[in-house]
């Protein structure tokens, strides 16, 4: 889908294609901006509701670093695709239609530093 | 303890004669940490400094109350505000800000960026600022002409 939608508007600016939403960049990029104001001031609800274990800074790069991820794209009809499913996503974690798992699915895991005296050790327990 | 201020004050506020004297406002604070330690004699000791000393209503004609009503807003209060929030963002060097400082240009932000600062705004100032004239306020001079448009400053 986004292969095709590439193509259709590399094959040249004389094929002239049906927009989603947004007929030009800048309209395209106004909902970005929508939807990432939405995010941002969801972030401390979303931590306090499903109990993560996260500061609320962290949950807000979270999001930022979601949305740096297709910083580059500059066809509007992807830019919209994008932005139906974050505020899908949106949505779901403000109704609470998601659980913890799948909000805390976005971080990595953290990695705990191996324990090098002894007392850390014996209550980390005989594991690998 | 505190009953016996308050007595203290409406006496006060019930004699417009003793307003007249130019106390500080330190002694009232003081007579109740006195209070304690001669809870007895404090009455008639007082009775006598009291009206030297007690600050009375601070103005005369000027009522006290402010009925939860916030001071008004000036150009310069406003700039104030706005660089103080700009100071607390993170992302922003304090020492290369000035009120002409793009925030793309000469601080290195992003749109992003901009965008949260214009929310930062909002809670500042306690009013939404719509996306299509957000994206246009890219100093802070600019922030400033724009709240006070709204706010109806004078200039």
């Amino acid at each position: 889908m986004a292969s095709s939608a590439a193509t259709r508007s590399a094959a040249g600016a004389a094929r002239v294609v049906k927009p989603l939403f947004s007929r030009d960049l800048d309209e395209a990029k106004r909902r970005v901006r929508e939807l990432y104001r939405a995010w941002y001031r969801e972030a401390p609800h979303t931590v306090v509701m499903y109990q993560l274990d996260i500061r609320t800074c962290q949950g807000r790069e979270k999001v930022r670093e979601m949305f740096d991820k297709n910083k580059h794209i500059t066809d509007p009809r992807v830019i919209d695709m994008l932005v139906i499913k974050g505020k899908m996503e949106l949505q779901e974690t403000i109704q609470f239609w998601k659980q913890k798992t799948h909000v805390m699915r976005y971080f990595n895991e953290t990695e705990e530093p191996r324990a090098t005296d002894f007392l850390s050790k014996f209550y980390g327990g005989n594991g690998p | 303890m505190a009953a016996r201020v308050l007595q203290q004050c409406v006496r006060t506020l019930a004699r417009p004669s003793l307003r007249l004297s130019a106390a500080n406002l330190a002694a009232p604070s003081a007579a109740p940490s006195a209070a304690p330690h001669r809870p007895v004699s404090f009455a008639a000791d007082s009775r006598r400094t009291r009206w030297l000393g007690l600050s009375p209503v601070p103005s005369v004609g000027v009522l006290c109350r402010q009925y939860s009503d916030l001071p008004p807003l000036t150009l310069e209060t406003i700039k104030d505000r706005v660089l103080y929030v700009l100071k607390l963002y993170d992302k922003i060097n304090p020492e290369n800000l000035q009120t002409t400082s793009h925030f793309m240009k000469d601080l290195g932000l992003d749109s992003l960026d901009q965008v949260e600062i214009i929310m930062a705004m909002e809670d500042e100032f306690g009013f939404e600022i719509p996306d299509g004239e957000a994206e246009k306020l890219m100093t802070p001079e600019e922030i400033v002409q724009y709240i006070a448009d709204k706010k109806d400053v004078y200039e």
